[in-house]
């Protein structure tokens, strides 16, 4: 019997804690226990030890943006699922380079909440249609540089088809398709400031065969050679 | 801005008439007025050379004066250093002419206040004041040191009342020129922008004609159909024919606001159709999007009229920047049955049916 993933949920609006512990619920195999609800991020300050593998984060508690918390909260050893109504491409890759596992809109929580925090729990990308849009939209001269298979699997994806069919399109399998977009994820682990959550994301992905070792020491080296 | 170029270039010009007027007041007075003089008392000059050397001085000065002046208003620095060299050589030549005649075959004096009037006439007025009371002074001080007597000092008076009075009515005459120029200035703008404004509402209203004569072409036939019966609302192409109509009808509406984005703003009008029919339409936007021209637009949302027209509940429409274009895509829960447009005006169009969903991809390229 494989052990339940526990989760926090943290949002200041009780109607949507409702929703978010409904869609839990509602999961057929019971995978994730959902062990505290807060409106604020004080009482996990307070504790010595995480009180579960992942938080459900929203970005924006009492009117103001938490993205900048987030690095405090994967040293204390949470994976954090973003959840938000913020799809501002900025504020969602400020959101991982903070060490973010996945972001989440709160259009697509019903379909992909839960299957982002198992994600999160086990450091595997998981990659919403809002965060490749996000991905797809960054102009930031410090972006990972993405194939062309990455890039077309990443906006097929975006534009709303499903894996399957991205694969038909491209003539690829699904599985293959997973593994452009987990990559394309996986590269922006390597980049940014360092967080824990992103080595043990890099680490997952290269032993699953997702990306390479040297994948990355050739992305660095890019990067350090400055913008070309 | 197209607006204040002209009216600001309108003032510039009559400014430079101004300008123009002056220089050649003072190239005249110094060519005719002073160097006549010159030339008429050569024989009373200690040293008629030096004379001449002044003159050529001022001559020196007045060219470069008339390179400031036309230039725009001369700085401070320029100004004054070109003021400064006419009234030296004025003082020294008239410092160099016997002392008992001093005034009458002065030639400097008149030629070294209209060269300072035209370097300084358009800095503050204080400035050309201070001028032509130093200028003033200093022949004042040349004829102390000849030693006054009271007709000199006659004559001081009335060579002073009629140079400077003139310099100074000269500077005065330009200032309210100009003043004159900014207001006809304004003037012409309010005018420019009436005409603009006009010739804007003649491009809205040539678009609306447009707009008028294209729905002659494709709905009048369909709803004198539906007036003669010969169309029946419970046949199922009529209904799409008729959500096509109201979808372009949108359309059109929307293509005459020019806003920015406007391809997302006419695919929001091509949906509305659609939404109104109870099908969950989302509109989503990756990147900086490039403008794209009209009829490639007509032809993108064509695309979006023909999926949207015969989605059952469902459908995305996303637009992302690509290389050297945009991708506009379509996923909707629809059959096999969409027409689609024949790839025109840069856009080329794919698509796949998978199951219940269908897949459409237009894309516009720049090149």
């Amino acid at each position: 019997m494989e052990q339940q993933v526990t989760v926090v949920i943290i949002e200041d609006h009780p109607v949507v804690t409702e929703g978010v512990t409904s869609w839990i619920r509602s999961d057929p195999g019971q995978r994730v226990r959902l062990v505290e609800t807060a409106r604020d991020l004080t009482g996990l300050h307070s504790a010595r030890q995480p009180s579960a593998d992942v938080i459900i984060l929203d970005l924006e508690l009492g009117g103001e943006l938490v993205t900048t918390q987030i690095p405090e909260l994967v040293g204390a050893g949470y994976r954090v699922v973003a959840f938000s109504g913020h799809s501002d491409p900025a504020i969602v890759i400020a959101t991982l380079d903070n060490g973010a596992h996945a972001y989440v809109s709160k259009e697509e929580g019903r379909d992909h909440l839960v299957e982002a925090v198992l994600a999160a729990a086990a450091d595997r990308p998981y990659v919403t249609r809002s965060q490749a849009r996000a991905m797809l939209a960054d102009q930031e001269p410090t972006r990972p540089l993405l194939s062309q298979q990455e890039q077309q699997a990443l906006l097929l994806w975006f534009q709303g088809m499903s894996k399957a069919s991205v694969g038909r399109r491209m003539s690829i399998s699904e599985n293959t398709v997973r593994q452009y977009i987990s990559r394309a994820r996986a590269k922006y682990a390597a980049t940014g400031r360092t967080a824990a959550s992103k080595d043990a994301l890099l680490a997952r992905a290269i032993e699953d065969g997702v990306l390479k070792p040297g994948e990355i020491v050739q992305y660095k080296s890019f990067a350090s050679g400055g913008a070309d | 801005m197209t607006a204040v170029q002209p009216t600001a270039l309108m003032s510039g010009r009559y400014q430079r008439a101004f300008t123009l007027a002056v220089i050649f007041l003072v190239v005249s007075w110094h060519l005719a007025g002073a160097g006549g003089q010159l030339l008429h008392n050569r024989a009373d000059y200690s040293s008629f050379a030096f004379q001449g050397a002044m003159w050529l001085v001022m001559a020196l000065a007045i060219a470069a004066g008339s390179v400031l002046a036309l230039r725009g208003t001369p700085s401070w620095r320029s100004a004054w250093t070109v003021a400064v060299i006419t009234l030296a050589a004025s003082t020294a030549a008239a410092a160099a002419s016997p002392a008992n005649d001093m005034l009458a075959v002065n030639w400097a004096w008149g030629t070294a206040g209209w060269t300072g009037l035209l370097v300084l006439l358009r800095r503050r007025f204080g400035e050309l004041a201070c001028f032509l009371a130093a200028e003033a002074a200093a022949t004042l001080s040349v004829q102390l040191w000849d030693g006054l007597h009271r007709t000199d000092l006659a004559g001081f008076l009335a060579v002073l009342a009629w140079s400077t009075g003139a310099q100074v009515a000269v500077a005065a005459g330009v200032r309210a020129l100009d003043v004159a120029a900014d207001q006809a200035a304004a003037a012409a703008r309010s005018e420019h922008a009436a005409r603009e404004r006009a010739a804007t509402a003649e491009i809205i209203q040539a678009a609306r004609e447009a707009r008028w004569l294209a729905l002659q072409e494709s709905a009048a036939p369909l709803v004198a159909e539906l007036a003669a019966g010969t169309a029946d609302p419970g046949d199922l192409q009529v209904r799409i024919r008729c959500a096509v109509q109201a979808a372009r009808l949108r359309r059109l509406l929307a293509e005459g606001d020019e806003v920015p984005g406007s391809l997302v703003h006419e695919l929001h009008a091509s949906a509305d159709v659609a939404e109104r029919r109870g099908v969950a339409v989302e509109i989503e936007t990756a990147g900086p999007l490039p403008q794209v021209p009209r009829l490639a637009r007509r032809v993108i949302t064509d695309a979006a009229i023909a999926i949207l027209t015969d989605a059952r509940s469902q459908a995305r429409i996303t637009l992302a920047a690509v290389a050297a274009g945009i991708a506009v895509s379509f996923v909707a829960d629809t059959g096999a049955g969409v027409q689609l447009p024949a790839a025109a005006e840069g856009v080329t169009i794919q698509h796949q049916q998978d199951d219940g969903m269908f897949w459409a991809e237009a894309r516009w390229n720049s090149r």
